[in-house]
């Protein structure tokens, strides 16, 4: 990350000099103004799924579905901490229902849990798996597309599906090559 | 399925209910570390919009589009998607008003428009994730785990490019 954000800053501001100076400083305001909006947004979103899974928590729901999906998780990602399996498999579940906002509190949650143990390779597992998008429906992509008078909105599910599903597949696959490799 | 979401907060507060727990504190509870959460992440995220809004006041992002189009159009993508499969890994807000402008040039049911939809629904920003997910922790090396997920999604926008043609 840092490699990335040093090089497009230093390529655009120095591109930025030559063409537009004075553009510089209000693009760059600009994009700490978007960044207050988003974080708005996200609390939003936050606020919701937090508070219910505060809820969920405190009534032992979490507790039982982690229980339940506990033998899969606790294979798939390699750790026996009862915080950490239960934050996978709440973010898992999320996931598979399309609720990605009430997906990434649990995830961060599972990667603090993971920290203790040094467990690098859950967490950037884990970081994989939902960086290739889990989602079984696309209520937002299907939304839009009725919005804009679409005859069959619904039909690029099977699509979605499809591609989805190759990506979190290939994703895995190629990471537990390059842990192979690379070690 | 748009029932799900109403079946799950029902199940929640009537277990709560049953449980005894006292159902306003734990949600505001949970609200409170949402705001912790969501104040935790606007470093990170005010830095890489910042670098995204660089990127595009300064043309790089377009010049960049335009030399990855033909290679992009040798996979068997369509050039119209060249922006929104860059823009995506960056920024969730950003592809999606570039989405939305899609299907309004091309209307809804085109085949560039439902490959626009399935590339869109079928990955994730990336480096939004990564930023998000590793703030604050010792782990490093994560450069093999973001290329791995940057491969497989392209892999993954060809194969949308394809299935939409039969599908």
């Amino acid at each position: 990350m840092n490699l990335i954000f040093t090089i497009i800053c230093i390529a655009s501001i120095i591109v930025l000099a030559f063409t537009a100076p004075d553009k510089l400083l209000p693009s760059l305001l600009g994009g700490a103004e978007d960044a207050a909006k988003m974080a708005l947004t996200l609390f939003c979103i936050y606020a919701v799924w937090m508070g219910l899974s505060s809820l969920a928590e405190k009534s032992g729901l979490s507790r039982g579905a982690a229980k339940a999906l506990k033998p899969v998780t606790r294979r798939i990602f390699r750790t026996n901490d009862d915080e950490a399996n239960e934050n996978l498999a709440m973010n898992l579940s999320c996931n598979l229902l399309g609720l990605g906002g009430a997906a990434t509190p649990y995830a961060v949650k599972a990667i603090n849990a993971l920290e203790k143990d040094k467990n690098d390779f859950a967490q950037k597992l884990l970081f994989v798996i939902n960086a290739t998008s889990v989602q079984i429906l696309p209520t937002t992509v299907i939304a839009l597309r009725a919005s804009e008078g679409s005859a069959s909105a619904a039909d690029i599910f099977l699509p979605s599906l499809i591609c989805t599903t190759v990506s979190t597949v290939c994703a895995v696959i190629l990471y537990l090559l390059g842990r192979k490799i690379w070690r | 399925m748009a029932l799900i979401i109403p079946v799950i907060f029902i199940i929640v507060f009537v277990f709560s209910l049953i449980k005894r727990v006292n159902v306003y504190e734990s949600f505001t509870e949970g609200i409170s570390s949402a705001l912790k959460f969501t104040f935790s992440l606007l470093p990170c995220l005010a830095a890489v919009f910042m670098m995204c809004a660089l990127f595009e006041a300064s043309h790089l992002s377009d010049k960049l589009c335009s030399l990855l189009a033909p290679v992009f159009g040798a996979l068997g993508i369509p050039q119209e998607l060249t922006k929104l499969v860059l823009i995506k890994p960056f920024s969730g807000s950003g592809s999606l008003a570039y989405l939305n402008e899609i299907i309004k040039n091309y209307g809804a049911d085109s085949y560039v428009a439902r490959c626009a939809c399935v590339c869109f629904g079928s990955s994730e920003t990336v480096f939004y994730i990564s930023a998000v997910y590793f703030a604050g922790m010792k782990v490093k090396k994560l450069a093999m785990p973001i290329l791995c997920v940057l491969v497989a999604t392209l892999v993954s926008t060809v194969i949308a490019c394809l299935v939409c043609r039969v599908m």
